[in-house]
């Protein structure tokens, strides 16, 4: 363990035991008087430590366990084994200080009360966690006009739309000014403009206020722009750790091509004896193809195109991250 | 930009509690049609049974008492009681059942407070509302009735024990929920015994003597049997400060099982839904 790490986790291991429900009426049956149970191995192990004020990206597909991890993080469950602490807490102890130091967003679920005025809802917060009223004018005036949601305030949570809702889970959920922010998709569902806003704010925010982030997200734009770090989950168990530039460029580049002509991915894919899923187009430019290849294979491939279409232009990019993750998912 | 608490803790201590009541009671008031029938119809609607059944019981049974009670003594229990009724219970602890069983009682959790005690103060906005209208309506009767407005609020005070106690039961038993999920049920029986035992459909008379031993033993009948025999002179002074003994007692008792009851079984919380 870190002692002066804001997030230290050793070898933290937690299963679910849930009821197997068969189908049919035989199923309801057995249910009701003999219930069969399985056991699910959420995490599988996990070790890392992170410093204070970090922006880390933990990712990973649908059940991969991050979720679960953000929740021992945050102190709603206990590890089944190993040790997590959270500026030297244990979470799950949830003592007052601890709560009092950090804050959990989740996109999929409302915090604020729903029928509620936002405005109110901070006001309950104001007093929850002590905050001064001149402290706490000033630094919600600073919030909502950033997240430029002001005007928002005294509208029912419920009226709001989804981009809305979220800033104002946000400003919800940092109003204190915790310590450390666990992130679960807050850019779920919202649309490109109120995803770029709530990623300049959280960006703005963790240098400002020195936070230590933790953000997971199916959106790889949000990990691209704000993490220096990223975890990586597969299956419970962490198989990358560490700047995600060092993964993009490992041993995958992308080869972007102009041709003269339109050929179909089946096509190129038959020529050069690739799978269609490594291509790609751009959309602002049809005759433009992406290939994500081997590095070793560039010159070869390269070769084979010349001699089967006429190449207006050509170049070797690193593949997006949203690329390298998709591959990963898939091995 | 730090907080930097210059208050006391006793009064940033008061100061969430009363943020919450405030903060309750703007929420159940958001939607004003339905708080007002939930609030009328829930009374109203076990009176109007009530009355149909003493007039039913005194008029076709050719009866002169039941329970004890003439037909007159009856109605003035029943519209007594009625003052009562809607002080005790709440359906908080079904709030705090649904709150596990859909994950959101993780909101709560990584709040600096204990869950119990927010959820408590943030439904306790809409009873003040209730016990105000309630005490209004009591004392607009004192003018035409023969009741006092010192026993009134005497039964007012035992009304309200019996809500925190009925409340604290019910989240000793919503922790049931760790364990099922939807545990709807446990509390629907509960409140059907409590309906019975608390005296809010019938007066605790009408049970025979050799029965009588089974409501003395619970809580429930300090609910609306006791305040409303407070308050019809029925029960002295003396009464009623051993029934508040009691029920501190019995409030004592439901807080440190219910402390215990969620010690063990928030090993058991999911978070679900996330």
């Amino acid at each position: 363990m870190n002692p002066t790490a804001a997030i230290s986790v050793q070898n933290v291991k937690r299963s679910f035991r849930s009821v197997k429900k068969e189908e049919g009426w035989r199923g309801t049956l057995k249910l009701l008087f003999h219930p069969e149970y399985i056991e699910h191995q959420a995490l599988k192990g996990i070790t890392f430590s992170i410093p204070r004020g970090e922006f880390v990206g933990l990712i990973g597909a649908n059940g991969a366990g991050k979720t679960t991890l953000l929740k021992i993080l945050s102190g709603l469950i206990p590890p089944t084994t190993g040790e997590a602490r959270v500026l030297g807490h244990i979470p799950f102890e949830r003592s007052i200080e601890f709560r009092k130091e950090i804050s959990l967003v989740m996109g999929q679920k409302a915090q604020l009360w729903w029928d509620l005025p936002a405005i109110e809802a901070f006001d309950l917060l104001r007093a929850l966690y002590q905050i001064p009223n001149d402290i706490y004018r000033k630094r919600l005036d600073e919030l909502t006009s950033l997240l430029d949601v002001t005007r928002l305030l005294n509208t029912q949570i419920r009226r709001l739309s989804l981009g809305e809702r979220m800033k104002m889970e946000v400003i919800g959920a940092i109003i204190h000014l915790p310590k450390v922010i666990f992130l679960d998709e807050p850019t779920i569902g919202l649309d490109v403009l109120a995803a770029q806003k709530l990623r300049e704010f959280l960006k703005i925010h963790n240098q400002k206020e020195g936070a230590t982030i933790i953000l997971t997200s199916h959106n790889m734009d949000d990990i691209s722009e704000l993490c220096k770090r990223i975890i990586l989950i597969k299956e419970g168990a962490m198989i990358f750790d560490g700047d995600p530039k060092t993964l993009t460029g490992k041993d995958e580049c992308q080869l972007r091509i102009q041709l003269t002509s339109e050929p179909s991915f089946g096509d190129l894919a038959s020529a050069l004896a690739i799978s269609e899923s490594q291509i790609s187009k751009d959309d602002e430019d049809p005759t433009t193809y992406r290939l994500n290849i081997p590095r070793s294979k560039v010159a070869e491939y390269f070769q084979r195109l010349v001699q089967l279409y006429p190449v207006t232009d050509i170049g070797i990019q690193e593949p997006s991250l949203e690329r390298v993750i998709q591959r990963i998912y898939q091995e | 930009m730090k907080a930097t608490p210059t208050k006391t803790t006793l009064a940033w201590s008061l100061e969430w509690r009363w943020a919450a009541i405030r903060n309750g009671l703007r929420d159940a008031m958001a939607y004003r049609g339905d708080f007002l029938l939930d609030f009328f119809g829930q009374a109203l609607v076990p009176v109007a049974i009530q009355l149909i059944l003493w007039y039913s019981i005194f008029h076709n049974g050719k009866v002169t008492q039941f329970g004890g009670m003439s037909y007159a003594q009856l109605l003035s229990y029943t519209w007594t009681s009625l003052l009562f009724t809607q002080i005790r219970g709440g359906d908080y602890d079904f709030s705090l059942i649904e709150m596990i069983r859909v994950g959101s009682l993780s909101n709560y959790l990584l709040r600096p407070v204990g869950v119990i005690e927010f959820v408590f103060f943030r439904g306790l906005g809409e009873k003040l509302l209730t016990t105000l209208f309630c005490l209004v309506l009591g004392i607009v009767a004192t003018f035409f009735t023969p009741l006092s407005i010192q026993n009134l609020l005497l039964g007012m005070m035992l009304a309200i024990l019996g809500n925190i106690i009925h409340y604290l039961f019910g989240s000793a038993l919503a922790s049931v929920a760790f364990y099922w999920e939807n545990a709807f049920a446990v509390l629907m029986v509960k409140n059907m015994v409590v309906s019975l035992f608390s005296g809010e459909l019938l007066p605790l008379t009408v049970v025979p003597e050799r029965f009588a031993w089974i409501w003395k033993s619970t809580p429930f009948y300090l609910y609306v049997y006791g305040p409303t025999q407070v308050a019809l002179g029925k029960w002295d002074h003396v009464t009623w400060l051993h029934q508040m003994e009691i029920g501190f007692a019995w409030l004592l008792g439901f807080w440190l099982l219910m402390k215990l009851c969620w010690r063990v079984s928030i090993n058991r919380y999911q978070g679900l839904g996330g």
